[in-house]
């Protein structure tokens, strides 16, 4: 009773401008201090840590004489040098594989099928996939049971024995679960394309394998960068299977970067020197995402 | 080529025997693993792999007697729930100010945003852990919280960006004619319009978060504070070794909601899983 019936429609704000060149800061200013309290910190943190020798709650300053070490450390070589071989011939598999598929999905009417079944292994917590490999092939032995019900071996294989072998069970493991990744993305790319180019191309009788390899492939190479470079920086972070399946046997000869800095800092207590070798890969990163991501993701957009 | 093909003649049978061959090698291991959260535990490590076991629901006993389940779920539905609301309350106005304002700095600080999700989680893990033992957070659901959150703001924010650049300026335009200020529009059009890549953004970001292996691992030492994905890890029955049957239960169940919930955006994953960079 007795409110008065006509609102008055509410003046434009005029803001001064001032405000108005502040205000997309302001609407950033959340989310950025919530990222440079998460990565800013901790990096000068492992910087400042990198120069003590840690032991407990005693720190020693050491100058340089970790990054000296670590330079000369070969299971820090080794660390790099897998986590670079098994990274590469993991992504060349998983890039390979999803490509093929792709290319005899897109085209097929039961896709939204093939797309369901093709995602499953990606849906697994990555720690489960782990214990699925570590079954199939250490404790459950059931990888060589198959093989040598093929004839192709005989009695059990010591997958953690042999360097290549060691190695070769985290590269199946990570392209089991991760060509779904770069599966989805190629096969969204193919169906996305313009099918009037492909029509036009079947009517000039060109074939498929053609058309793949000459039109379709150089049209979603911009696609393929953004995938393979999101996939790969994934793999370089490698930590899940090896704490499970290996731990880095025989030797560290699988052991990858992320499980060398674990093992420095959480098995062995080294902070110091584990914060080292993160101060050097957080270079190696930077490097990588100033040159390599940029330019992937500016090809991406257009 | 001189003569012009059917356009069903490229080899049929190829096709299937690839496209059958990989569904295979994605089925087949998942259907073992559910074969060995349905068998006894005598029958899952053996001197010769038994591929017909007999059905037996000694996994589940064990989890509902011996291991609390309840309190890993839990664990994890507030941690990953949690990280995705921050997520959405940081990255939406972030989103915006990207996608529809001219500023200095405008395309530096995007990239930033991208780029902290390159970071291995191994180069800020003993950091982190020395913050959150420094702030007593060590072992607690909340520092799990923020720590997904962190992970996966970067994605979250490009995901939603991606969306809010196709929205047409016209919608926007109407309502400032009308006297709308800018929050008001973010609120009541902006948000309501770029609805799907929220949600796809929410979806993905809740997947990452439930997967974090690594940061859970370390700052959650006991088992207060386990979620699914570490608690599996540590599913060791003491001398009596890996509990195989017991794990592959658990990643049944924590497989079901995410299969669903990946089968609600399925239109919307290739974009998500390249943050916005690729239109599907």
């Amino acid at each position: 009773m007795g409110v008065a019936q006509a609102t008055p429609k509410p003046a434009p704000r005029r803001r001064s401008p001032a405000l108005r060149k502040a205000f997309p800061y302001l609407l950033l200013a959340p989310a950025l201090a919530y990222l440079l309290v998460i990565t800013l910190y901790p990096g000068l943190f492992a910087i400042y840590q990198s120069l003590f020798v840690v032991k407990f709650l005693s720190w020693s300053w050491t100058g340089l004489g970790n990054y000296s070490a670590i330079l000369q450390d070969r299971e820090f070589w080794a660390a790099l040098g897998n986590t670079a071989l098994i990274g590469a011939i993991s992504l060349a598999l998983q890039t390979g594989i999803a490509l093929a598929i792709a290319y005899f999905a897109y085209r097929d009417p039961m896709i939204r099928g093939w797309r369901i079944i093709y995602l499953m292994p990606m849906l697994f917590m990555p720690s489960a996939v782990a214990f699925i490999w570590k079954l199939a092939f250490n404790d459950g032995r059931v990888i060589s049971d198959l093989l040598s019900r093929l004839g192709l071996i005989e009695g059990n294989v010591d997958w953690l024995g042999s360097i290549w072998l060691s190695r070769m069970t985290l590269i199946i493991a990570d392209v089991w679960q991760w060509t779904p990744f770069l599966f989805i993305i190629f096969v969204a790319a193919l169906q996305g394309q313009d099918q009037e180019i492909e029509e036009a191309a079947r009517l000039d009788g060109a074939s498929w394998p053609k058309i793949f390899w000459n039109i379709s492939l150089p049209m979603m190479r911009p696609v393929i960068v953004v995938a393979i470079t999101l996939r790969g920086i994934d793999i370089t972070t490698m930590f899940t299977n090896v704490f499970v399946m290996t731990q880095g046997t025989p030797g560290g000869a699988s052991e990858t970067m992320s499980y060398f800095i674990y093992r420095q800092g959480f098995r062995m207590f080294n902070f110091g020197y584990a914060s080292a070798a993160s101060v050097l890969m957080l270079v190696l990163t930077v490097v990588i995402a100033q040159t390599v991501v940029k330019r992937a993701f500016h090809s991406g957009k257009k | 080529m001189a003569k012009p093909r059917k356009s069903r003649g490229e080899s049929l049978l190829l096709r299937y025997l690839v496209l059958g061959g990989w569904a295979l090698v994605c089925l087949l291991p998942i259907l073992w693993f559910l074969s060995i959260g349905f068998r006894p535990r005598t029958e899952v490590i053996t001197p010769h792999p038994i591929y017909w076991p007999t059905f037996s629901l000694d996994a589940w006993h064990l989890l509902m007697s011996d291991w609390p389940i309840a309190l890993y779920l839990r664990n994890s539905v507030i941690a990953v729930a949690g990280s995705v609301v921050i997520d959405l309350l940081l990255a939406i106005p972030a989103a915006y100010a990207l996608a529809r304002y001219e500023f200095k700095g405008r395309e530096d600080i995007g990239f930033y945003i991208l780029s902290t999700r390159m970071m291995a989680p191994a180069i800020v893990a003993v950091p982190i852990f020395f913050l959150f033992k420094t702030l007593g957070l060590l072992d607690s659901v909340w520092a799990l919280m923020l720590i997904y959150a962190a992970i996966n703001l970067s994605l979250v924010t490009w995901i939603i960006r991606s969306y809010m650049l196709d929205i047409p300026k016209e919608l926007e335009d109407a309502a400032r004619t009308d006297g709308a200020g800018d929050l008001t529009i973010l609120r009541e059009i902006i948000v309501p319009a770029c609805l799907p890549g929220i949600i796809t953004a929410a979806v993905i970001a809740a997947i990452f978060a439930i997967n974090e292996f690594l940061f859970t691992l370390l700052i959650a030492s006991t088992s207060n504070a386990y979620t699914m994905s570490v608690a599996l890890a540590n599913f060791t029955g003491g001398s009596d070794g890996i509990i195989y049957n017991a794990i592959a239960l658990v990643s049944f169940i924590a497989f079901v909601p995410i299969l669903i919930l990946v089968i609600l955006i399925q239109k919307h994953l290739s974009r998500g899983l390249t943050m916005g960079a690729v239109k599907g």
